[in-house]
């Protein structure tokens, strides 16, 4: 079943026939259509929420003087510390970060009151109203160091520290015959969503609070939000509605406290939308990381030794970053490689620049492209090809893990590898002329589905037929961007037969099923395990009903669109179905545990792995040092593809997404102030910069595997950045080693090659 | 920190008659012209302070929007948006490296609202080219009753005086190389934009940017110096600039 046979290789493209398309709300979206929780403005009795913020990176907070603001034209309320009515604390993994600053602030951002008024205009007036006595402390800002310097909480600033072994890494290097040693940095990424953190809080005239927000798991925010609003849960409930992207970005609570409280304290629903400038200075980031890798292999090639120590800046508080930091620790033992002996460390800090957490690879990219910038320099210092190197190295489909862990893959790398090695991109491109120096590189990375390590992972789904006779499939996922609604309605009409009319998704509902948080490329493999559970028995009800009311067998029967056929013909709708079947007949539930090794006791990293090695083509302009990417090839390996307009878009927005992170985007801090305050500074890529891209899929899922399908929402990131930057040794012979890529520092070092030569 | 947020609700808007009009009100309120807005909004809304007034030009005043051939070359009126110039027959004849160069300048709904005038007065991606080029600066000034005429590069915006078009040589004989250098390929605010100008017999240079813009008119070999006097502090530009510059000269006499 798991043999290293040649897998099935084919190019995704989107099929514009009636089946293939893109679902309607994917258009809607395009034209913004789609109403986002911050377009619900026509609510009855709106009041408009602003949350004032610390101008300071770090200091004691002596005063908080609210009396001029309490008197301002239309305010209603002005809350603080003091009127927080339950636990002054969130945040998913450690509950650290205050929904209003106590007595200390601790980045510039940090909320210390809130306000709500008639229109946004005078909330913010009464929060500039707001008289605040800040007593300076000494700003944490290099996270190297953190742990030597003033703990921002209890204890020090080193808020974890982890270490994976395997052999001895010190004997390892020594009896190795080439090693490299190097230090790699990547930077501050904003997820810079279309819509900022924003949505609404309405109270239900029983006590409790209705939020209508952007976020990624309306059950988790649940508890927080009931623990805060020091409500029992049943009086509390979220709906995550369609928001304008998240990326990890809206997985903690942004507005939410905030606007709660308001609410409750008002009686009436109150909106907070964070403009461009607070988003910038007060939302989650991705982790900063700075790591030194020293890795050896012998004389032919063999990986023998891999040293990693690493220090990741997770800001103020800790939100994920242990999770991620987990990840990253995990990507960084090279996980696609045999090596013998490894020794990586990581420490993860608190610090004064603002707030990281989780963001699209979650820590697996900064890896990677560190792992995968080894491997290159390796190959070079060698005088090996770096597919050889590679080749010599992967693992086989049979092997564990880095970790000795099962793990479970739907291709064999090599075959992942060879598909990569025969990309068109290595053929030389069209002369480009003395100005353009153009190369082309490849990086292999490999990322897991799901929680991992063990933590705690499931969910549920629902199926109903509703009175009007569609198939309604209900989840807890939230859907931002990423089209699952399309994914879900292809998955059914797959399985059932029916149109794509026939279904109705429905998401995000926190008093609807729970299937846990919509992250982790985990939302897929759950659809997927709950459908396989509640269709087969579901539908054989629907078969039964329908033979009972028509008096046909029911074996004889299949549903199809609009209703049950009968040999081609359609016998009975659903809707008529529907109206006659007995209440609850066709409701089905079902709950299941993300899929897990078997036989683990405590499950190690992750079990459902992917795949992808991604080859770009780079254009570097010898008189300026800026780098176009003109061309991005991947060859994924991640089950079957059930929707691929939603395939493609995963893959290629995350590959954008990681081009942005290692051309342009970063988020410098200053004594602990973000340097970039709006997105004409900084600067994601625009659709000037996104290259020509290809997404090949290796499949060589067996028939019978129980986890055909696979979540792709992070895997598009994984190697793009070692790819990019291998391209642009190719082109140039430098190799950048810190990102985002400085066109000038590029520029001197061509500028000093060509001095050489 | 924070502005006093209702201080964007009560600008007030000046709406004169007439161009002298409105170098009178300049003169009298002290307040800033506006054309298109989407230089000056963007400064105000970050440094959270916006004027009390604000005295708006009108591009229906006759020579204000629109380009015309005047016998010796062209005259570009100040509020003829940057969309219009990049898609302008005269330009596509009189500078038909302008048009594809213009995709570089901002985005589309900058374009469609950003002034020529606008562009030069803050010193944006034009200003290489039209100080390349010897561009003259008609402009009215409270003191003068006639339209006044300089050169690009002695004007001074700020000054209150009002920028009312330009006049642009006939450099349909002229070869001219073009290069900016921003951030991205699309709406990037320049780095540094160089321009040559060269009208058969002598080459004409120029850059804006980070460094401001400028006329450059020293030899290649001295050219680092005036950059750095210059106010083009980062080596790695000036080195960027100069290699755009000695580019384009060679292209220019290649062609030649």
């Amino acid at each position: 079943m798991t043999t290293d046979r040649p897998a099935s290789i084919s190019t995704l493209a989107v099929d514009w026939g009636p089946e293939g398309q893109p679902g309607d709300t994917l258009y809607q979206r395009i034209d913004g259509q789609l109403d986002y929780p911050t377009d619900l403005l026509n609510l009855p009795g709106l009041l408009h929420g602003a949350i004032l913020r610390s101008d300071q990176a770090h200091a004691r907070l002596l005063a908080v003087d609210t009396r001029v603001a309490r008197t301002m034209p239309g305010v209603h309320s002005v809350v603080t510390a003091e009127d927080v009515p339950g636990l002054n604390r969130f945040g998913i993994v450690v509950r650290d970060q205050p929904v209003f600053c106590e007595d200390r602030v601790r980045y510039e951002g940090d909320a210390i009151a809130a306000v709500a008024a008639d229109t946004p205009a005078q909330a913010r007036a009464a929060i500039a109203a707001i008289r605040v006595e800040y007593q300076p402390l000494p700003v944490v800002e290099d996270a190297a160091s953190a742990e030597n310097q003033p703990a921002l909480h209890e204890g020090s600033n080193l808020l974890a520290q982890e270490s994976l072994t395997r052999g001895d890494v010190d004997q390892a290097l020594a009896a190795c015959a080439v090693v490299v040693e190097h230090e790699y940095r990547t930077p501050r990424q904003m997820h810079g969503f279309m819509e900022t953190e924003g949505g609404v809080a309405l109270p239900d005239g029983n006590g409790g609070v209705l939020f209508r927000v952007g976020c990624q798991s309306g059950h988790r925010d649940v508890e927080q939000l009931a623990d805060i609003l020091a409500l029992p849960r049943a009086q509390v409930s979220v709906e995550a509605m369609t928001t304008g992207g998240a990326f990890g970005g809206k997985d903690e609570l942004t507005i939410q406290p905030a606007a709660g409280i308001l609410a409750l304290r008002t009686g009436r629903p109150v909106m907070i939308h964070l403009d461009r400038f607070e988003s910038c200075r007060s939302g989650m980031k991705r982790h900063p990381v700075a790591v030194r890798m020293t890795t050896g292999c012998d004389a032919r090639g063999h990986l023998l030794a891999h040293r990693v120590d690493a220090v990741l800046d997770t800001g103020a508080y800790a939100s994920l970053g242990p999770a991620v930091l987990e990840n990253f620790m995990d990507h960084a033992t090279a996980p696609l490689y045999r090596i013998d002996s490894y020794a990586v460390t990581g420490r993860l800090v608190y610090t004064n620049n603002g707030l990281c957490g989780a963001f699209r690879g979650f820590g697996g990219n900064q890896a990677t492209f560190a792992v995968e910038s080894q491997l290159d320099a390796l190959a070079c210092k060698l005088g090996m090809d770096p597919g050889e190197l590679r080749r010599k190295n992967l693992r086989s489909r049979q092997e564990p893990g880095s970790r000795g862990q099962p793990v479970r893959w739907t291709a064999a790398p090599a075959t992942v590898l060879d598909a990569a090695l025969a990309s068109p991109l290595w053929q030389p491109g069209n002369p480009a002329g003395a100005r353009w120096l153009t190369g082309t590189g490849l990086a292999f990375g490999a990322q897991g589905n799901g929680l991992g390590d063990g933590l705690p992972d499931s969910g549920g789904g629902r199926l109903s037929l509703t009175p009007e006779g569609r198939i309604r499939v209900e989840f807890g996922f939230a859907d931002y961007g990423q089209d699952i609604a399309g994914a879900i309605t292809r998955s059914v009409c797959d399985a059932l037969g029916c149109g794509s009319a026939d279904v109705e998704v429905v998401l995000g509902q926190s008093r609807g099923p729970d299937s846990g948080p919509t992250s982790a490329s985990r939302s897929s493999v759950m659809v997927h395990g709950l459908l396989s559970r509640m269709l087969p028995e579901w539908t054989q009800t629907l078969k039964r009903l329908a033979a009972e009311l028509t008096g046909q067998p029911a074996e004889d029967l299949a549903p199809g669109t609009g209703g049950l056929f009968l040999q081609g013909r359609r016998l009975i709708d659903y809707r008529e179905l529907a109206g006659k079947a007995p209440p609850d007949a066709l409701v089905a539930e079902a709950g299941q545990d993300f899929p897990v090794a078997p036989g683990q006791e405590t499950p190690v990293g992750r079990y459902l792995q992917l795949q992808i090695a991604t080859i770009a083509r780079v254009m570097v302009d010898r008189l300026t040092g800026r780098v176009r990417v003109t061309d991005l090839h991947h060859i994924t390996a991640a089950g079957r593809v059930i929707y691929p307009p939603g395939y493609l878009g995963q893959i290629e927005g995350a590959a954008v997404m990681g081009l942005g992170m290692t051309l342009t985007e970063d988020m410098p801090t200053r004594k602990g102030r973000m340097q970039r305050d709006n997105l004409d500074q900084y600067l994601m890529p625009t659709i000037g910069d996104a290259p020509a891209q290809r997404v090949d899929v290796v499949d060589d899922t067996p028939e019978n595997d129980p986890y055909p399908i696979r979540g792709i929402g992070e895997l598009g990131i994984e190697a793009v950045t070692p790819a990019i930057v291998s391209a642009i040794e190719a082109a140039t012979g430098v190799r950048v080693r810190t990102l985002p890529v400085s066109p000038s520092a590029l520029l001197e070092a061509i500028q000093a090659r060509e001095a050489q030569s | 920190m924070q502005a006093d947020p209702t201080q964007r609700d009560q600008i007030r808007v000046l709406r004169p008659a007439t161009p002298r009009e409105a170098v009178a009100l300049a003169k009298t309120t002290g307040a800033p012209y506006i054309a298109g807005g989407s230089g000056l909004q963007p400064v105000w809304e970050r440094n959270g302070s916006w004027p009390r007034q604000i005295v708006a030009l009108n591009p229906g005043w006759p020579g204000f929007r629109g380009i015309e051939e005047t016998g010796q070359g062209l005259r570009v009126g100040a509020l003829t948006t940057l969309g219009e110039l990049a898609q302008h027959p005269l330009i596509h004849r009189y500078l038909p490296c302008l048009p594809e160069f213009m995709d570089q300048v901002a985005g589309p709904g900058v374009r469609h609202l950003g002034t020529v005038g606008g562009n030069l007065c803050a010193g944006g991606d034009l200003s290489a080219l039209f100080l390349a080029l010897d561009a003259q600066v008609h402009r009215l000034s409270d003191d003068d009753p006639q339209e006044q005429c300089q050169p690009l590069e002695d004007y001074s915006a700020g000054d209150g005086t009002l920028m009312t078009a330009l006049s642009i040589p006939d450099s349909r004989q002229w070869r001219i190389g073009l290069e900016k250098l921003g951030y991205r390929e699309r709406f990037s605010p320049p780095r540094a934009t160089v321009a040559c100008v060269h009208d058969g017999q002598t080459m004409r240079r120029a850059v804006c940017g980070e460094g401001g813009p400028a006329r450059l008119r020293s030899s290649e070999t001295d050219q680092d110096t005036e950059l750095t006097a210059g106010g083009w502090q980062d080596p790695a530009l000036r080195l960027a600039i100069q290699r755009m510059l000695a580019f384009l000269q060679e292209d220019i006499a290649r062609d030649h």
